[in-house]
Protein backbone atom coordinates (compact mmCIF):
# COMPACT_ATOMS: atom_id res chain seq x y z
CA UNK A 1 0.00 0.00 0.00
CA UNK A 2 1.10 3.64 -0.95
CA UNK A 3 2.35 5.73 2.16
CA UNK A 4 -0.78 7.71 3.02
CA UNK A 5 -0.48 11.27 4.37
CA UNK A 6 -2.50 11.75 7.45
CA UNK A 7 -5.58 13.43 6.70
CA UNK A 8 -5.60 17.35 7.70
CA UNK A 9 -7.93 16.85 10.41
CA UNK A 10 -6.21 14.19 12.65
CA UNK A 11 -3.23 15.79 12.40
CA UNK A 12 -1.95 17.30 16.12
CA UNK A 13 -2.11 20.77 16.45
CA UNK A 14 0.39 23.19 16.42
CA UNK A 15 2.01 26.40 17.51
CA UNK A 16 5.38 28.44 15.81
CA UNK A 17 7.27 30.07 18.50
CA UNK A 18 9.72 32.58 16.78
CA UNK A 19 12.42 32.84 19.36
CA UNK A 20 15.34 35.40 19.85
CA UNK A 21 18.89 34.21 21.21
CA UNK A 22 20.97 36.78 23.00
CA UNK A 23 23.86 35.58 24.22
CA UNK A 24 27.10 36.95 25.66
CA UNK A 25 29.41 35.54 22.67
CA UNK A 26 27.70 38.19 20.21
CA UNK A 27 29.99 39.73 17.97
CA UNK A 28 32.60 36.95 19.20
CA UNK A 29 30.81 33.49 17.24
CA UNK A 30 27.68 32.72 16.55
CA UNK A 31 25.77 30.35 18.54
CA UNK A 32 25.30 26.97 17.20
CA UNK A 33 21.54 25.43 16.45
CA UNK A 34 23.37 21.70 18.19
CA UNK A 35 23.63 24.43 21.31
CA UNK A 36 20.50 25.97 21.62
CA UNK A 37 18.16 22.78 20.71
CA UNK A 38 20.36 20.95 23.31
CA UNK A 39 20.02 23.83 25.94
CA UNK A 40 16.06 23.84 24.79
CA UNK A 41 15.20 20.18 25.38
CA UNK A 42 17.59 20.12 28.32
CA UNK A 43 15.52 23.14 30.12
CA UNK A 44 12.51 21.63 28.86
CA UNK A 45 12.83 18.22 30.56
CA UNK A 46 14.53 20.23 33.69
CA UNK A 47 11.10 21.40 33.74
CA UNK A 48 8.00 19.66 32.89
CA UNK A 49 9.96 16.28 32.80
CA UNK A 50 9.49 13.93 30.28
CA UNK A 51 5.90 13.30 30.13
CA UNK A 52 5.59 16.62 29.52
CA UNK A 53 7.79 17.30 26.97
CA UNK A 54 6.31 14.53 25.28
CA UNK A 55 2.54 16.35 25.38
CA UNK A 56 4.77 19.52 24.14
CA UNK A 57 5.90 18.16 20.70
CA UNK A 58 8.57 20.28 20.60
CA UNK A 59 10.57 20.35 17.62
CA UNK A 60 13.29 22.73 16.20
CA UNK A 61 11.81 23.93 12.68
CA UNK A 62 14.66 26.14 11.42
CA UNK A 63 17.66 27.85 13.50
CA UNK A 64 19.99 30.77 12.15
CA UNK A 65 21.65 33.82 13.02
CA UNK A 66 20.33 34.35 16.52
CA UNK A 67 16.62 34.18 14.99
CA UNK A 68 14.63 30.17 15.31
CA UNK A 69 10.96 28.59 14.98
CA UNK A 70 10.11 26.12 17.78
CA UNK A 71 7.10 23.69 16.78
CA UNK A 72 5.00 22.43 20.22
CA UNK A 73 1.82 21.76 21.08
CA UNK A 74 -0.76 24.11 20.32
CA UNK A 75 -2.42 24.10 23.89
CA UNK A 76 1.53 23.83 25.50
CA UNK A 77 2.48 27.47 24.45
CA UNK A 78 2.59 29.17 27.69
CA UNK A 79 4.64 26.05 28.97
CA UNK A 80 7.32 26.15 26.19
CA UNK A 81 7.54 29.94 26.64
CA UNK A 82 7.90 29.14 30.22
CA UNK A 83 10.89 26.26 29.61
CA UNK A 84 12.55 28.86 27.12
CA UNK A 85 12.90 31.81 29.49
CA UNK A 86 14.65 29.59 32.03
CA UNK A 87 17.17 29.10 29.04
CA UNK A 88 20.08 30.79 30.88
CA UNK A 89 23.58 29.39 29.59
CA UNK A 90 25.04 28.03 27.45
CA UNK A 91 27.84 25.17 27.53
CA UNK A 92 27.13 26.28 31.34
CA UNK A 93 29.93 29.18 30.13
CA UNK A 94 28.33 32.02 28.06
CA UNK A 95 25.13 33.70 29.76
CA UNK A 96 21.87 33.95 27.08
CA UNK A 97 18.36 35.03 27.23
CA UNK A 98 15.65 33.93 24.77
CA UNK A 99 12.67 35.88 24.04
CA UNK A 100 9.98 35.04 21.90
CA UNK A 101 8.85 37.60 19.64
CA UNK A 102 5.78 35.87 18.60
CA UNK A 103 3.70 32.74 17.83
CA UNK A 104 2.29 31.78 15.03
CA UNK A 105 -0.41 28.72 13.71
CA UNK A 106 1.96 28.46 10.40
CA UNK A 107 5.25 27.78 9.26
CA UNK A 108 4.86 30.89 6.86
CA UNK A 109 3.63 33.10 9.57
CA UNK A 110 6.19 32.04 11.65
CA UNK A 111 9.04 32.63 8.93
CA UNK A 112 7.25 35.94 8.30
CA UNK A 113 7.47 37.18 11.88
CA UNK A 114 11.42 36.11 11.92
CA UNK A 115 11.95 37.58 8.80
CA UNK A 116 10.29 40.84 10.12
CA UNK A 117 12.58 40.53 13.12
CA UNK A 118 15.72 39.98 11.32
CA UNK A 119 15.32 42.96 9.14
CA UNK A 120 14.14 45.59 12.18
CA UNK B 1 -1.51 47.24 25.27
CA UNK B 2 -0.83 47.05 29.28
CA UNK B 3 2.17 49.11 31.20
CA UNK B 4 4.60 46.59 32.38
CA UNK B 5 7.15 47.71 35.00
CA UNK B 6 10.46 45.64 35.92
CA UNK B 7 11.26 47.18 39.21
CA UNK B 8 14.16 45.17 39.97
CA UNK B 9 17.50 45.77 37.83
CA UNK B 10 20.55 45.49 39.30
CA UNK B 11 23.45 47.62 37.82
CA UNK B 12 26.90 45.99 38.57
CA UNK B 13 29.93 48.07 39.18
CA UNK B 14 31.55 47.62 35.77
CA UNK B 15 35.01 45.88 35.36
CA UNK B 16 37.11 48.79 33.56
CA UNK B 17 37.27 46.18 30.22
CA UNK B 18 33.26 47.30 29.31
CA UNK B 19 33.09 50.96 29.56
CA UNK B 20 29.86 52.65 30.07
CA UNK B 21 27.44 50.47 27.92
CA UNK B 22 26.21 47.93 29.90
CA UNK B 23 23.63 49.74 32.12
CA UNK B 24 22.55 51.33 29.04
CA UNK B 25 21.96 48.57 27.08
CA UNK B 26 20.10 47.20 30.08
CA UNK B 27 17.57 49.81 29.90
CA UNK B 28 17.97 50.25 26.11
CA UNK B 29 16.79 46.51 26.16
CA UNK B 30 13.89 46.70 28.85
CA UNK B 31 12.59 49.01 26.31
CA UNK B 32 12.66 46.97 23.57
CA UNK B 33 11.53 44.38 25.09
CA UNK B 34 7.85 46.40 25.47
CA UNK B 35 8.63 47.44 29.73
CA UNK B 36 6.87 50.75 30.14
CA UNK B 37 9.19 51.61 33.01
CA UNK B 38 11.84 50.50 34.86
CA UNK B 39 13.47 50.68 37.99
CA UNK B 40 17.03 50.39 39.22
CA UNK B 41 17.57 49.29 42.78
CA UNK B 42 21.27 48.57 43.43
CA UNK B 43 22.11 47.49 46.93
CA UNK B 44 22.78 50.55 48.73
CA UNK B 45 26.58 49.11 49.01
CA UNK B 46 26.76 49.87 45.17
CA UNK B 47 24.23 52.96 45.11
CA UNK B 48 26.51 55.23 43.58
CA UNK B 49 27.38 53.26 40.40
CA UNK B 50 23.88 53.71 39.38
CA UNK B 51 24.07 57.05 40.12
CA UNK B 52 24.31 58.01 36.58
CA UNK B 53 22.44 55.72 34.77
CA UNK B 54 20.06 55.32 37.76
CA UNK B 55 18.83 59.23 37.33
CA UNK B 56 14.85 58.99 37.27
CA UNK B 57 13.42 59.44 34.50
CA UNK B 58 10.48 58.74 32.36
CA UNK B 59 11.40 55.54 31.76
CA UNK B 60 13.84 54.87 34.17
CA UNK B 61 13.35 55.36 37.80
CA UNK B 62 15.87 55.65 40.30
CA UNK B 63 15.39 53.15 43.75
CA UNK B 64 17.42 50.99 45.75
CA UNK B 65 17.67 48.00 47.78
CA UNK B 66 18.15 48.09 51.10
CA UNK B 67 20.48 45.23 52.51
CA UNK B 68 21.57 45.39 56.34
CA UNK B 69 22.74 42.68 58.92
CA UNK B 70 20.50 43.94 61.95
CA UNK B 71 17.35 45.74 62.55
CA UNK B 72 18.80 48.63 63.90
CA UNK B 73 20.51 49.14 60.50
CA UNK B 74 17.35 48.90 58.29
CA UNK B 75 15.89 50.98 60.11
CA UNK B 76 18.73 53.77 59.71
CA UNK B 77 19.45 53.14 56.44
CA UNK B 78 15.68 53.96 55.72
CA UNK B 79 15.22 56.98 57.29
CA UNK B 80 18.30 57.78 54.65
CA UNK B 81 16.68 56.79 51.64
CA UNK B 82 13.19 57.33 52.52
CA UNK B 83 11.76 60.34 50.06
CA UNK B 84 14.92 60.06 47.67
CA UNK B 85 14.16 57.48 45.40
CA UNK B 86 11.18 56.50 43.29
CA UNK B 87 11.52 52.46 44.82
CA UNK B 88 12.60 51.53 48.52
CA UNK B 89 13.08 48.14 48.73
CA UNK B 90 14.69 46.28 50.98
CA UNK B 91 17.02 42.83 50.56
CA UNK B 92 14.75 40.11 52.29
CA UNK B 93 15.88 36.93 53.53
CA UNK B 94 16.16 36.91 57.39
CA UNK B 95 13.20 36.72 59.53
CA UNK B 96 14.20 39.47 61.33
CA UNK B 97 14.67 41.96 58.02
CA UNK B 98 11.74 40.97 56.84
CA UNK B 99 9.16 41.42 59.63
CA UNK B 100 11.02 44.93 60.03
CA UNK B 101 10.25 45.80 56.72
CA UNK B 102 7.42 44.74 56.45
CA UNK B 103 6.06 46.56 59.87
CA UNK B 104 7.13 49.62 57.80
CA UNK B 105 5.11 52.19 55.50
CA UNK B 106 8.05 53.43 54.14
CA UNK B 107 9.25 50.32 52.18
CA UNK B 108 7.37 49.89 49.06
CA UNK B 109 9.11 46.16 48.20
CA UNK B 110 10.49 43.25 50.51
CA UNK B 111 12.60 41.38 47.84
CA UNK B 112 12.93 37.95 47.99
CA UNK B 113 11.59 36.74 50.85
CA UNK B 114 12.73 33.97 51.00
CA UNK B 115 16.36 34.42 50.47
CA UNK B 116 17.55 34.79 46.82
CA UNK B 117 17.25 31.62 45.87
CA UNK B 118 14.97 30.06 47.97
CA UNK B 119 17.25 29.41 50.68
CA UNK B 120 20.70 27.73 51.17
CA UNK B 121 22.74 28.28 48.51
CA UNK B 122 24.57 31.68 48.61
CA UNK B 123 25.23 33.48 45.34
CA UNK B 124 28.57 34.40 44.96
CA UNK B 125 28.31 38.49 45.42
CA UNK B 126 26.91 38.16 49.01
CA UNK B 127 28.83 38.67 52.33
CA UNK B 128 25.72 38.26 55.09
CA UNK B 129 24.16 36.32 53.02
CA UNK B 130 21.27 35.26 55.76
CA UNK B 131 23.50 32.24 55.43
CA UNK B 132 22.84 29.76 59.39
CA UNK B 133 20.28 32.29 60.38
CA UNK B 134 17.07 30.16 61.03
CA UNK B 135 16.11 27.48 58.56
CA UNK B 136 13.45 29.21 56.31
CA UNK B 137 12.94 32.46 57.00
CA UNK B 138 10.39 33.71 54.45
CA UNK B 139 6.87 34.17 55.03
CA UNK B 140 4.07 33.45 57.51
CA UNK B 141 0.48 34.64 57.36
CA UNK B 142 1.34 37.45 60.59
CA UNK B 143 4.29 38.56 58.52
CA UNK B 144 1.85 38.59 54.44
CA UNK B 145 -0.85 40.60 57.10
CA UNK B 146 1.23 43.02 57.73
CA UNK B 147 2.45 43.51 53.99
CA UNK B 148 -1.07 43.89 53.25
CA UNK B 149 -1.71 46.19 55.87
CA UNK B 150 1.38 48.91 55.29
CA UNK B 151 1.24 48.46 51.08
CA UNK B 152 4.26 46.76 51.12
CA UNK B 153 4.70 44.30 48.03
CA UNK B 154 5.89 41.43 48.38
CA UNK B 155 8.53 40.35 45.55
CA UNK B 156 8.13 37.04 43.55
CA UNK B 157 12.18 36.68 41.63
CA UNK B 158 11.76 35.05 38.41
CA UNK B 159 15.42 35.10 38.04
CA UNK B 160 15.76 32.50 41.04
CA UNK B 161 13.71 30.21 38.95
CA UNK B 162 15.34 31.07 36.10
CA UNK B 163 18.83 30.35 37.44
CA UNK B 164 18.28 27.54 39.77
CA UNK B 165 20.08 24.35 38.79
CA UNK B 166 21.09 21.08 40.42
CA UNK B 167 18.28 18.52 41.57
CA UNK B 168 15.31 20.00 43.50
CA UNK B 169 16.34 23.58 43.92
CA UNK B 170 14.20 24.88 40.89
CA UNK B 171 11.61 22.54 42.46
CA UNK B 172 11.87 24.16 45.83
CA UNK B 173 12.04 27.43 45.23
CA UNK B 174 8.64 26.95 42.99
CA UNK B 175 7.83 25.27 46.55
CA UNK B 176 8.73 28.75 48.44
CA UNK B 177 6.40 30.89 45.66
CA UNK B 178 3.45 28.59 45.57
CA UNK B 179 3.06 28.73 49.66
CA UNK B 180 3.79 32.66 49.37
CA UNK B 181 1.56 33.18 46.97
CA UNK B 182 -1.35 31.21 48.84
CA UNK B 183 -0.94 33.93 52.08
CA UNK B 184 -1.03 36.54 48.97
CA UNK B 185 -4.30 35.56 47.65
CA UNK B 186 -5.56 34.97 51.42
CA UNK B 187 -4.39 38.55 53.06
CA UNK B 188 -4.46 39.93 49.23
CA UNK B 189 -1.36 41.69 49.68
CA UNK B 190 0.76 43.03 46.83
CA UNK B 191 2.99 40.57 44.68
CA UNK B 192 5.54 41.99 42.25
CA UNK B 193 7.36 40.15 39.55
CA UNK B 194 10.87 41.09 39.49
CA UNK B 195 13.76 39.76 37.17
CA UNK B 196 16.42 41.36 39.16
CA UNK B 197 18.37 41.17 36.30
CA UNK B 198 21.99 42.15 36.27
CA UNK B 199 22.73 42.04 32.94
CA UNK B 200 20.59 42.09 29.29
CA UNK B 201 20.82 38.43 29.82
CA UNK B 202 18.70 38.31 32.96
CA UNK B 203 16.10 40.35 31.45
CA UNK B 204 12.79 38.57 30.10
CA UNK B 205 10.24 40.17 28.31
CA UNK B 206 6.83 40.75 30.05
CA UNK B 207 5.09 37.63 28.44
CA UNK B 208 7.73 35.43 29.88
CA UNK B 209 7.53 36.62 33.05
CA UNK B 210 3.62 35.75 33.21
CA UNK B 211 4.69 32.08 31.55
CA UNK B 212 7.28 31.61 34.61
CA UNK B 213 4.82 33.27 36.99
CA UNK B 214 2.48 30.25 35.33
CA UNK B 215 4.67 27.93 37.13
CA UNK B 216 3.86 28.50 40.78
CA UNK B 217 0.04 28.68 39.94
CA UNK B 218 -0.31 32.01 39.86
CA UNK B 219 -3.28 32.73 36.71
CA UNK B 220 -2.48 35.01 34.19
CA UNK B 221 -4.76 37.95 35.50
CA UNK B 222 -2.82 37.87 38.60
CA UNK B 223 0.50 38.12 36.81
CA UNK B 224 -0.31 40.53 34.75
CA UNK B 225 -1.62 42.80 37.71
CA UNK B 226 1.97 41.86 39.23
CA UNK B 227 4.02 42.99 36.41
CA UNK B 228 1.75 45.67 35.70
CA UNK B 229 -0.87 48.00 37.98
CA UNK B 230 0.65 46.95 41.15
CA UNK B 231 4.38 48.50 40.06
CA UNK B 232 2.63 51.60 38.77
CA UNK B 233 0.96 51.92 42.45
CA UNK B 234 4.27 51.64 44.23
CA UNK B 235 5.57 54.14 41.79
CA UNK B 236 2.70 56.20 42.02
CA UNK B 237 2.61 55.25 46.02
CA UNK B 238 -1.05 54.19 45.80
CA UNK B 239 -0.77 51.72 48.35
CA UNK B 240 -0.09 53.50 50.57
CA UNK B 241 -2.35 54.26 53.27
CA UNK B 242 -1.18 57.84 54.17
CA UNK B 243 -2.59 58.39 50.88
CA UNK B 244 -5.69 56.99 51.19
CA UNK B 245 -6.06 58.74 54.26
CA UNK B 246 -5.77 62.21 52.78
CA UNK B 247 -8.32 60.91 50.37
CA UNK B 248 -10.70 60.52 53.22
CA UNK B 249 -10.12 64.08 54.63
CA UNK B 250 -10.47 65.65 51.37
CA UNK B 251 -14.12 64.13 51.41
Amino acid sequence: MKFQRLPPTLRERKRYLVFEVRSEWRGEREVEKREVLREIWNSVYSLHGEVGASESNIWLINYAAGVGILRCAHNRVEEVRAALACVHSLNDAAKVGIRVLGVSGTIKGAKRLAHLSISM
Amino acid sequence: MLDFFDLSLHLRPRPETETESSAEELIKTAKRFGYAGVAVTNHNDYAEIGAGAGESSNFAYKGIEIRADSVAVLKRKIKIHYGRVAVLAVHGGDEKINEAALQDYRVDILAHPCGEFGRGKGKGRGKGKGRGKGKGGGLNHVLVRYAAENGVALDFNMNAIIQSRGRGERARVLRKMRENLKLVRKYDALPVLTSHAETVYDLRAPREMVALAGLFGMTREEAVRALSEVPRGILEKRWKRWKKGREVEVL
